[in-house]
């Protein structure tokens, strides 16, 4: 099996990057083979390959079997291959294509005619420990090749992989390109632990941020319990497995990649400037809450007083622009005052950033030894603008393999990914100009004397100075394995070992920062302190496994059994010293300090497991797989520590049936799958299952020190065990139209079984925390659907495309969860809603929006909704939010907030993502390729809880966002079709008037194109003759365009990084997701 | 061969999974066994107690940690104005609103009390750390008891299915005579070894709980004659009178006293290492460990929410020379720069009186803007650093118990036995009264009419009458009025009028300290010029008036009606506790599910 995935690869490797053979070759041949001819008893072969319609084939891999020496057909479909000998074996194959092996027999010039493969039965996928023919399967499984990587400059592969294969979710929060992201299969995985997919490269556990997306070879998704049993219990909620480029047996080739990129923030707030309009706007919300009758004096905490004077002083000013200055100095306590106009965001962020990757690759093989290297360099330029952070990360790669005997072959490899980060500032810039009113255009930078302002040193001011954050890791790889096979190929057993480290450091510096609230008078922040994490993550894993293979006439058996040992252990180190004597170092001789800790930390685990698996198939038609796993797991206690986790699929080829079997041309593959299984999740802290006891740093000072102490353990719940999770899976696989068209339907059930969540309450006299327990179970359903379809079209110079569609879906149910009332609750600041059984997750309560109030005569025949405060003294006035009497009592409340007694609140939206699909398209013409790749979510409701949606209405200091301002009902003269209420705050808050309602809910649904690229291939005849064998340009471009029915009110928002499980959080304004464009050029000789 | 031989010893191989390889340790935290292994651990888990220690804020009221913010001593007295509703006096607070019911802290002492007896180490070693566990454990129940009377007592730790977690509450008895035992215990095993720190506890600090604890309890019985618990006051009065004599007797303890009459009694609360001599206990803040507290920002300009003294009892403190202030003919209009000039130097030490200066020089008023609606602002706590108003760097050590209060708790308890002598008012008032400078220490002959009119209408003893006088001085501010006032039974109290100072005139600049410049004047309208530099008051608004119309006391919080009922001497259980838990019983006149 391996072997065949190994051909397979190979053949990847050389269709990416072998691509041309150019004319001028053909038209040298002659002379060429002459010289050859006479020179030895070898010649050249030439030729064309075309497919049996006559089309020209490009990019048929040719090789000289037993040897090394190889090429591919041009766009014409010509090769030239040299010093063949005159009884070789040319081998001809091409993805798509049946292979063929054609003796030399001493011709010159050989032409072949290849059919086409319609039933794809060389397609191998890649399942856990081996691979798998696609038409054999009979799990969830779905699987991608290099052509998603190759050419877009990402930073690494999680950004590359967003929206690619259906239910494999990877949510980005922000555009830091240090960002981890959640890698998730299937929507919500349990509600207790949680979880993610298990991703493994080339076999292993490992982070793939150490990855170069030039290095993958093809990603495979394991979704249901039956393909990922085998991974036991961290593959509970599917496993990704990412194989990296082989070189195989190939000539030597070096490829170079260079790009170029600019980058973008893909939003930017669009938010009010103007010192006098935000002064205004500030007046009014704040005077609304207190029904009008108070005015601001001060702009929240920041120490920047307010008064009506002040506001008439802003007003003149803008109406006399130029004729005062913006700071002046108040004559009774001789502070500055400032009347800003300050444009934050133009201050603090870059609009355009550049990032930069080189990357180079070497591979090559013979029968014996093969070999690959690669190494990137990616650097990116920071967004922030008065002292920029920076990202740079360096991969590097090795591995080869030697073929010892005939039946053993021994591979190693090395892998090394080191990435530094450099943050000026340490905190997030929108909610810091938030906090404190610090963000509001009157408070600017500098004083008249360059000194910075109070405002400025509080907030935002840290970005200039000494101040940093130096995040750096390095991560590095040791693997060996072997490969042996016996009895004639039919028994194989392998091994592997790998190692892996990874260091991570924060060096995190807070020096002090001098401003001036007066003139000639300089104070300082008091902060000064240096602190260091650092981080060591050690894992050992081994595999070892053996296969067993047999036919029986129709009867094929197949059967593996293995072990599988994985340990963590992780230590930590923090240390830090205030009183730093020289801002610009950073040693720690240097902190003098009485201010010091020293802290450490760690955890262990390992997992063990022995598993088996059985695979039969009856005259290719009938197939079963039964899986095994007993799995052993540190994080029990030790009568639960193994668990055994069963799980059986079957596959029905009906179109290998003699009542289909070539009785209908376009039915080429159909195939039925059900599969079902159980898995235990060990994804759980190390050790709830024990008492603890922690020492830690007192708070209190006893005798001069502050000491040490150690104090009760939490409680721990008795019967504690694992989560279990069981999944339902049906399928089907077909291929239509001579397998132009491809595709795979997939639904499924999945449950989660007693989930590690809080126990029910207890009195107080308990002294401490519930404990957690398995108290709770969860449902998921869903469905994926992938379509590809796959064609030529002939012109005079052929022009063949692909168009692959996805499309998924999942909702979950909470079956069982300890809220005995049925007791229905919001956070007051994020609005999630507590659990309760029969929940759909993601259901937003919410109550119902009539409009807004017209007089007060309006107000009076409205039904009482006093329960919702509209202001300090609850008065309503015309504007504010009129809510509809449900239930027609006459009031507007939630009743008992239960699930029997919900008054007028109902479910009005879900902010889960459904129907999540992408499609893809591939056109490649005369040495031109063109793909894009679009990616949107169907169907999501989203209630905003920050100022980025809701500006002053939520806080009234807040930056004020412009789209607030459009339609609103306090400044376009009371229409009462305004969108936006009366002019007030704060009340997006627990059970105040902007709590969710149905008129500010919001559709976020949104189609994105993620990537678009255009290449080139220079025609070789051009650049032969510097020995090259290809040289491609290309002009990549990521996210830049989106729509969604969100951006008719708003465009600040990035309607892609909402938070994905934490419900209404959103928080990318901090650092925003980029939009990017790249040029590069691909060279390989 | 050799390559079957490596396939049978390689599948062989695959089936050795093994349990021993899962046996993974905690690496950074200890199992109860290691836990209690050795004394240095013993020590370690009682330091965690320490966190128990009333807080500065605790203390002087920013927020309660053991109280609650509603319920603090400094609040809810009827010797302040706070310039906010409380609704747990003026309306509104349920048992939703409940505060105190947290047994985070017992958990912990029960702990260790169930595992420190497996140390290898010597009985007295073992006995010296649970005699501390149980001190901790007898102060926990004592807040509880003056919280909330009955509680249920637990001497164990609970599982999350003990049946005891559903029991109902313990009776008083029960509860305060295990109290007595734990600090019995404490006081017999805790090392004597004195802490020069102030922050450690030794049996002197045990004993100096005692002290309180059982005074509290005996005059609670003794008050409150409901509990049919008087028979048994005397014997807690005679535990009070005695564990306070003995620390009196042990000479580790003296009133701080420098004959710098003032500046003695303030150093106590403004030094950043707490005065050993006389701190028995501390809370200790320290600017170099930045530990602090925001005891100056409170008290200082800017707050909202602090406290301040009301005039009838700033007529409490006697003059210098001993004499008392209320007999001096008018001297319920003497303007507040006069009133405060010869009096009982604590005065000046304790509230902000003419002459006050922050370190930089500047002089500071009485600031009536947001805070100190009185006039009466508290600077008992607060520095003199203007540079702490705004940042809450405050770095003074706050006392929680002082040798002045053992003082005072043994002479209340020997005088509510009838047994006070010349020689006690000798040994414990007359120190309290010579380091405030005050000339003549003698003990009065005549009960102080003032003091029975305005505070203790049903004390008739004059010892126990000025003994009260000066523990509402000595202790003004430190977080006891409300405790005092409850085992007192004078809840009623609360009910008074709150007063500040005399108004010669609405609309009259007044200069409060004397430096030449107005500070502030009562006003109906603010006049459209006003005066640089001046407050101006708003009276007759519904919240302030003066007392006789346009001149008299200021008189505050109008708006508000102070109710005191006697059900209140017990705060609520918490709602959700009831519910959870129906062997519960809500105390009377609280709602309940």
């Amino acid at each position: 099996m391996k072997k065949v995935c190994l051909l397979l690869r190979e053949k990847q490797l050389f269709l990416a990057s072998n691509s041309l053979k150019i004319s001028l070759w053909a038209l040298c041949v002659t002379f060429f083979s002459m010289v050859s001819f006479h020179g030895n008893a070898q010649t050249v072969v030439t030729g064309i390959v075309k497919d049996a319609t006559g089309i020209p084939l490009h990019q048929v891999n040719i090789v000289v079997k037993n040897s090394n020496a190889g090429t591919t057909t041009d766009a014409n479909g010509q090769y030239r291959i040299s010093k063949v000998g005159l009884s070789d074996t040319l081998v001809f194959s091409l993805v798509g294509f049946l292979s063929r092996e054609v003796g030399v027999s001493g011709r010159q010039s050989i032409d072949v005619v290849l059919q086409k493969d319609v039933k794809m039965m060389n397609d191998v996928v890649i399942v856990g420990y081996g691979s798998q023919k696609k038409v054999n399967l009979t799990g969830a499984v779905d699987q991608v090749g290099s052509e998603y990587f190759e050419n877009r400059p990402v930073p690494n592969i999680g950004r590359a992989m967003e929206g690619v294969i259906p239910n494999l979710n990877i949510n980005y929060t922000s555009g830091r390109p240090t960002a981890a992201p959640a890698w998730n299969v299937r929507g919500l995985t349990s509600i207790g632990a949680g979880g993610e997919a298990l991703i493994l490269i080339d076999g292993v556990s490992a982070d793939p941020r150490t990855l170069n997306p030039e290095d993958v070879a093809s990603i495979t998704v394991l979704k249901d319990a039956a393909s990922a049993a085998i991974y036991g219990s961290r593959g509970a909620f599917g496993v990704i497995l990412i194989t990296t480029k082989n070189a195989g047996k190939a000539k030597p080739r070096v490829t170079f990649n260079s790009s170029y990129s600019f980058n973008q923030p893909i939003n930017k707030p669009d938010v009010v400037t103007d010192g006098y309009t935000w002064a205004k706007l500030y007046k009014e919300t704040y005077g609304g809450w207190y029904d009008y009758s108070q005015t601001p004096s001060s702009i929240g905490s920041s120490g920047l007083p307010f008064s009506d004077s002040y506001l008439d002083s802003l007003k003149y000013r803008s109406e006399h622009p130029g004729a005062l200055p913006s700071i002046t100095v108040n004559p009774v306590n001789g502070n500055y005052v400032y009347y800003g106009s300050t444009d934050w965001y133009n201050e603090l962020y870059k609009k355009n950033i550049p990032s930069i990757e080189n990357s180079i690759s070497v591979s090559g093989g013979t029968d014996k030894v093969d070999y690959m290297l690669s190494g990137k360099m990616y650097k990116q330029e920071g967004i922030f603008n008065l002292r920029s952070d920076q990202y740079n990360k360096y991969d590097f790669r090795a591995k080869g393999g030697v073929q010892v005997t005939d039946w053993l072959k021994i591979n190693g490899g090395t892998v090394f990914s080191s990435y530094d980060y450099t943050d000026p500032f340490r905190f997030n810039i929108w909610q810091v100009l938030n906090i404190f009113g610090n963000g509001t255009p009157l408070a600017m930078m500098y004083n008249p004397d360059g000194t910075m302002t109070q405002t400025f040193a509080n907030s935002a001011g840290a970005l200039t100075g000494g101040n940093k954050v130096i995040s750096k890791q390095t991560f590095q790889q040791n693997n060996a394995n072997f490969a042996a096979t016996f009895l004639n190929k039919t028994l194989n057993i392998k091994g592997d070992v790998s190692y892996w480290i990874t260091n991570s450091s924060t060096d995190d510096k807070v020096v002090p920062l001098s401003y001036s609230v007066k003139p000639g008078v300089i104070s300082t922040t008091t902060t000064n302190q240096l602190a260091k994490t650092l981080g060591n993550y050690k894992y050992l894993s081994y595999n070892l496994y053996s296969d067993y293979s047999r036919t029986f006439g129709k009867h094929y058996f197949k059967a593996l059994v293995g072990d599988n040992f994985e340990q963590v252990r992780y230590e930590q180190l923090a240390v830090s010293r205030d009183n730093l004597l020289i801002p610009d170092l950073n040693d720690f001789n240097l902190t003098v300090g009485d201010n010091k800790n020293i802290s450490g930390g760690g955890y262990e685990w390992a997992n063990n497991g022995l598993f088996g698996r059985l695979n039969y198939s009856f005259a290719d038609k009938y197939l079963l797989e039964a899986n095994g796993r007993w799995d052993g797991s540190s994080k029990f206690p030790e009568s639960k520590m193994f668990g055994f986790f069963p799980s059986v699929s079957v596959g029905w080829r009906i179109s290998e049936e003699s009542f289909l079997k070539d009785k209908t041309s376009w039915l080429n593959e159909l195939k039925f799958r059900g599969s079902y299984g159980s898995l235990g999740n060990s994804q759980i802290s190390p050790y709830l299952y024990l008492e603890q006891l922690r020492a830690n740093t007192s708070p209190v000072i006893i005798d001069g020190t502050r000491p040490a102490y150690i104090n009760s353990p939490s409680a721990l719940a008795g019967n504690f065990t694992w989560e279990t999770i069981t999944t339902l899976n049906g399928g089907m696989d077909f291929g239509l139209f001579m397998s132009r068209l491809r595709g795979s339907v997939d639904i499924y059930n999945r449950k989660s079984y007693d989930m590690v969540t809080p126990g029910p309450s207890l009195p107080a006299v308990f002294g401490t925390a519930v404990p957690r327990g398995n108290y709770a179970d969860l449902e998921t359903k869903g469905f994926e659907v992938s379509l590809n379809w796959n064609d030529r079209i002939r012109l005079k110079k052929p022009l063949s495309y692909s168009v692959r569609v996805t499309l998924a879906d999942n909702v979950s149910y909470i079956t069982k969860y300890n809220n005995p009332g049925d007791l229905i609750n919001y956070e007051p600041y994020t609005f999630v809603t507590n659990y309760y059984v029969g929940q759909r997750v993601g259901d937003i309560w919410g109550y119902t929006t009539e409009g807004l109030f017209t007089s007060q005569d309006d107000i009076a025949k409205h039904a009482d909704q006093s329960a919702i405060q509209v202001s300090g003294g609850n008065k309503l006035l015309p504007g504010d939010v009129k809510f509809k009497d449900l239930n027609g009592d006459g009031k507007v409340n939630k009743g008992k907030n239960t699930l029997a007694d919900h008054g007028d609140w109902s479910v009005i939206g879900n902010s889960r993502p459904r129907y999540t699909y992408s499609f893809t398209t591939d056109f490649d013409w005369n040495n031109f390729s063109l793909t894009a790749f679009f990616q949107g979510v169907g169907k999501r409701d989203w209630y905003f809880n920050t100022t980025e949606f809701w500006g002053q209405y939520d806080v009234w200091y807040s930056v004020i966002p412009k789209h607030t301002l459009e339609n609103n009902w306090s400044l376009n003269g009371g229409d009462p079709n305004s969108y936006w209420p009366r002019y007030r705050a704060p009340l997006v808050y627990g059970e105040r008037e902007l709590q969710p309602q149905t008129k500010y809910l919001q559709n976020v649904s949104y189609l994105r194109l993620k990537n678009i690229s255009l290449g080139y291939s220079i025609p070789k005849k051009i650049i032969s003759k510097a020995g090259i064998d290809n040289l491609q340009f290309y002009v990549s471009a990521q996210n830049i365009w989106t729509t969604s029915p969100l951006y008719k009110i708003t465009k600040n928002i990035d309607v892609e990084s909402l938070d994905y499980d934490g419900g209404a959080r959103y928080n990318n304004n901090n650092y925003p997701t980029l939009k990017t464009v790249t040029v590069g050029a691909r060279l390989t000789f | 061969m050799k390559k079957y031989s490596i396939a049978i010893f390689a599948t062989a191989l695959t089936f050795c999974a093994c349990k021993k390889n899962l046996e993974k340790n905690p690496l950074d935290t200890l199992t109860p066994t290691q836990a209690f292994a050795t004394e240095q651990n013993l020590q370690l888990y009682v330091n965690s107690f320490y966190q128990m220690v009333p807080s500065a804020q605790a203390v002087y009221g920013e927020s309660g940690v053991i109280q609650g913010y509603y319920l603090h001593g400094n609040v809810l007295s009827d010797l302040t104005i706070w310039d906010q509703k409380n609704t747990y006096l003026h309306g509104g607070f349920t048992s939703k609103d409940a505060q105190g019911w947290s047994w985070g802290d017992l958990r912990n002492i029960n702990y260790f009390l169930e595992h420190y007896n497996q140390a290898n180490i010597p009985v007295e070693r073992k006995n010296h750390y649970a005699g501390i566990a149980r001190f901790f454990r007898a102060w926990f129940y004592y807040d509880k008891v003056n919280m909330f009377g009955d509680v249920p007592w637990y001497g164990k730790v609970l599982n999350s299915d003990d049946p005891d977690l559903y029991k109902g509450r313990d009776p008083r008895t029960l509860v305060m005579d295990s109290v007595l035992a734990d600090i019995n215990f404490a006081c017999a095993n805790i090392s004597a070894v004195k802490s020069s720190s102030a922050s450690t506890i030794s049996k002197w600090t045990a004993l100096a709980l005692k002290s309180r604890i059982c005074l509290y309890e005996g005059t609670y019985r003794k008050y409150h004659t409901e509990l049919n618990l008087t028979s048994t006051a005397s014997t807690w009065l005679e535990n009070a009178a005695n564990a306070a004599k003995e620390v009196m007797n042990s000479g580790q303890y003296t009133i701080y006293n420098t004959n710098s009459p003032a500046k003695d009694y303030r150093a106590l609360f403004t030094s950043q290492n707490p005065i050993a001599s006389e701190v028995i206990l501390a809370r200790v803040y320290n600017d170099g460990s930045k530990i602090y507290h925001n005891a100056t920002g409170f008290f200082s300009n800017f707050g909202k929410y602090q406290p301040s003294f009301v005039k009838r009892f700033i007529n409490a403190y006697l003059k210098i020379d001993g004499s008392r202030f209320t007999d001096v003919p008018g001297y319920d209009t003497i303007q507040f720069q006069n009133e405060v000039l010869n009096r009982d130097a604590r005065l000046a030490q304790t509230i902000r009186t003419p002459g006050y200066k922050r370190s930089d020089g500047t002089v500071a008023p009485p600031y009536l803007a947001a805070a100190a609606v009185s006039g009466y602002q508290i600077l008992k706590f607060s520095l003199d650093d203007p540079k702490l108003d705004l940042a809450g760097i405050s770095y003074n050590s706050i006392p929680v118990i002082r040798y002045a209060e053992v003082l005072l708790n043994y002479a209340e308890a020997k005088a509510e036995l009838g047994t006070f002598t010349n020689d006690d008012w000798n040994q414990t008032i007359a120190l309290l009264r010579k380091r405030a400078g005050i000339t003549d220490v003698s003990m009065p002959t005549t009960l102080d009419p003032y003091m029975q009119a305005n505070f203790y209408s049903n004390v008739t003893s004059i010892p126990l009458m000025e003994i009260r006088r000066e523990r509402d001085i000595e202790l003004a501010a430190e977080g006891f009025r409300y405790t005092d006032l409850k085992r007192w039974k004078e809840g009623k109290l609360l009910e008074k009028e709150k007063d500040g100072i005399y108004v010669p005139q609405e609309g009259q600049l007044l200069d409060l300290n004397s430096d030449g410049k107005p500070d502030v004047a009562f006003v109906t309208t603010v006049p459209a010029n006003p005066v640089s530099g001046v407050y101006y008051f708003k009276i007759n608004n519904g919240i302030a008036k003066l007392s006789q119309g346009t001149k008299g006391k200021l008189i505050y919080q109008l708006n508000l009606t102070p109710s005191y009922p006697d059900y209140k001497y017990y705060a609520p259980l918490p709602y959700s506790e009831l519910l959870l838990n129906k062997n519960l019983v809500q105390n009377p006149g609280w709602d309940h599910p």
